[in-house]
């Protein structure tokens, strides 16, 4: 509407031509505004909103690779998951995982931020060299790891005699996730710290002063003025960290691929299984969509939430 | 003061042990690849006794790996390209048009579904999809990966925007200027920034994702990208770890060079749009 507005009282003959062109240009705006968006909103909507609708509705059905016909089973598909043992197991083994890698991101990354946020020589270097793992993909990571696992660390063990590092992390079912979220933590820290960084960074330095002055200790002014402040970041953090720990795939894909003996078989890697390698694509769906209604409520909540006690919102 | 100091050596210690984690996996990348086949099993952690170079020259001399190379390299151009003719436009009628009409609102909102949605809820149509449409190819890929942008980069986008005042199209519109000219000549230069951080954000993804081309690209080892090359080739190299970790290597020079160069504008260009939003 601001376009619209523009002419001076008193003026009539004037108004009223820019009035017809203002109309035109009206017209243009909404045209080309229009137009503009369509490239960008067909791609995502051919690319996400269809896809997500097709699974919906073959989750309804009994769909598989092998037979061509599809009937319609209704809940039927939903009921089996929730009765599987298997996606249960799956669904523990993600919620162990998420804690530890939430809790690990939060506290690791405010920590590793608040470090390189100290003013000491070099820390422009320390800073472009924490930010190295963001660099790679995380197969590269995974697979780096996977040898040191197997083979460094257990040679290590050997020639120092300790025998508890003789048996690789993953080899074994009880630890075979701290492997993983070594790794997949290893390899997302840096970007998270950074963002928690560039936090720290929009905190007016003279409150800190100020409250210093005051006589305020470290762990104060980290409670009542750097924690207020970052809150933001930390949720934005937080829901991407929740998001990644129930979706993980790629590292356990490599590392473990659901082993030994099913002990990390993540959502993701028993959907994957599900879908590509038993080819039970109706079920797999149903899988799918039940974690996603999950992930989806959790971030809804998480935002509401967080929205609620940031400072400067 | 001595407090103070004890301070400044634990702040140093600390991030000293930080250091070494992250560098000894990649010194161990970085000489075990230098390492004979005999070598990498008797000794891990020195400097090799002779750098060897055999890993690199059969890389390097498999055509697989360039292939591979070449295939990641042009998915990734086109996902920048696209990225930076479509996603600006779609952004920029968003940002401004959401404020005006309940209709775009909702369309903002429709846009931003897709962030709370998980990939593998879509992942098994899509597959269907692109075979049927036979795009199980580099540019098919490329195309998916464009879209699957959408989401990120309107939400970059409209936030930035939000920060641009109107005036300068007004003023441009009173001077005549029709809307698409506003956009290209006053509102594309001034979202400059932004763009920059959403375009390496997805570059860096394309370039490392894994999920994606190993659904869609995994079958034919001709579109094979440089990260289903280095999941396949462990398969292919066996016991033979120097080569295992010369792949690594490899793939990971690209990168390191380009950041070498543009660490400033990689690191705030990353950050800069997390923390807005």
């Amino acid at each position: 509407m601001y376009i619209f507005t523009i002419s001076k009282e008193g003026r009539y003959k004037e108004l009223k031509k820019d009035t017809q062109h203002q109309t035109c240009l009206k017209k243009d705006y909404k045209r080309t505004t229009v137009l503009m968006s369509i490239p960008g909103a067909a791609l995502y909507t051919f690319f996400f909103t269809v896809p997500v609708c097709l699974g919906v509705y073959y989750s309804f059905t009994d769909w598989n690779s092998i037979a061509r016909s599809n009937n319609f089973v209704g809940l039927q598909n939903y009921i089996n998951a929730l009765t599987d043992k298997r996606f249960l197991k799956a669904f523990l083994f993600n919620f162990r995982y998420t804690i530890f890698y939430v809790a690990g991101i939060l506290i690791l990354a405010t920590v590793i931020a608040m470090l390189l946020n100290q003013r000491v020589k070099g820390s422009t270097t320390f800073r472009a060299l924490y930010f190295l793992p963001a660099l790679f993909s995380s197969v590269t990571v995974s697979m780096i790891f996977n040898q040191i696992f197997f083979r460094v660390i257990p040679a290590f063990g050997d020639a120092m005699g300790i025998a508890a590092l003789h048996k690789s992390l993953l080899s074994s079912k009880d630890t075979a996730i701290f492997g993983i979220l070594f790794v997949a933590l290893w390899g997302a820290l840096p970007m998270q710290s950074i963002l928690i960084l560039a936090g720290l960074q929009t905190i007016p330095h003279e409150l800190l002063e100020a409250a210093r002055i005051d006589g305020a200790n470290r762990w104060k002014v980290f409670r009542y003025i750097t924690i207020p402040h970052l809150i933001p970041t930390l949720s934005v953090v937080l829901v991407l960290a929740v998001k990644g720990g129930l979706m993980v795939f790629d590292q356990i894909k490599i590392l473990t691929d659901g082993g030994p003996n099913n002990a990390t078989r993540s959502l993701s890697i028993l959907i994957y299984n599900d879908a590509f390698k038993n080819n039970r694509f109706a079920s797999a769906m149903a899988e799918a969509i039940i974690v996603g209604v999950v992930v989806a409520v959790i971030s809804y909540i998480q935002l509401q939430i967080s929205n609620k006690k940031s400072v400067n919102a | 003061m001595s407090k103070k100091k004890l301070h400044k050596i634990l702040v140093y210690a600390l991030l000293v042990i930080g250091l070494l984690t992250i560098i000894l996996p990649l010194y161990i990348t970085f000489i075990t690849s230098f390492k004979s086949t005999s070598e990498t099993i008797t000794n891990y952690l020195s400097l090799p006794k002779k750098w060897y170079t055999g890993n690199f020259t059969y890389i390097l001399s498999k055509k697989g790996f360039w292939r591979a190379l070449l295939n990641t390299a042009v998915i990734t151009a086109v996902v920048a390209a696209g990225d930076v003719l479509l996603m600006p436009m779609l952004g920029y009628s968003v940002g401004r048009r959401m404020n005006e009409s309940k209709k775009w609102r909702a369309f903002y909102f429709y846009l931003l579904i897709g962030i709370f949605i998980p990939f593998q809820v879509k992942m098994i149509p899509l597959v269907q999809m692109m075979s049927a449409l036979k795009m199980m190819s580099p540019v098919g890929l490329a195309i998916l990966c464009i879209g699957s942008t959408t989401c990120e980069a309107t939400f970059l986008y409209t936030g930035y925007l939000a920060g641009i005042p109107r005036d300068l199209e007004e003023a441009a519109s009173i001077d005549g200027s029709s809307t698409f000219y506003t956009y290209r000549r006053i509102i594309f230069p001034l979202m400059q920034p932004i763009i920059a951080t959403s375009v390496i954000k997805d570059c860096l993804w394309t370039w490392n994702d894994f999920t994606l081309p190993l659904i869609i690209l995994n079958r034919s080892p001709q579109y094979w990208t440089i990260v289903l090359y280095q999941y396949n080739f462990q398969s292919e190299a066996g016991v033979d770890y120097g080569l295992v970790f010369a792949c690594l290597c490899i793939s990971m020079i690209p990168i390191l060079v380009i950041y070498l160069f543009l660490q400033k504008q990689i690191m705030s260009g990353l950050t800069s749009g997390a923390v807005k939003g």
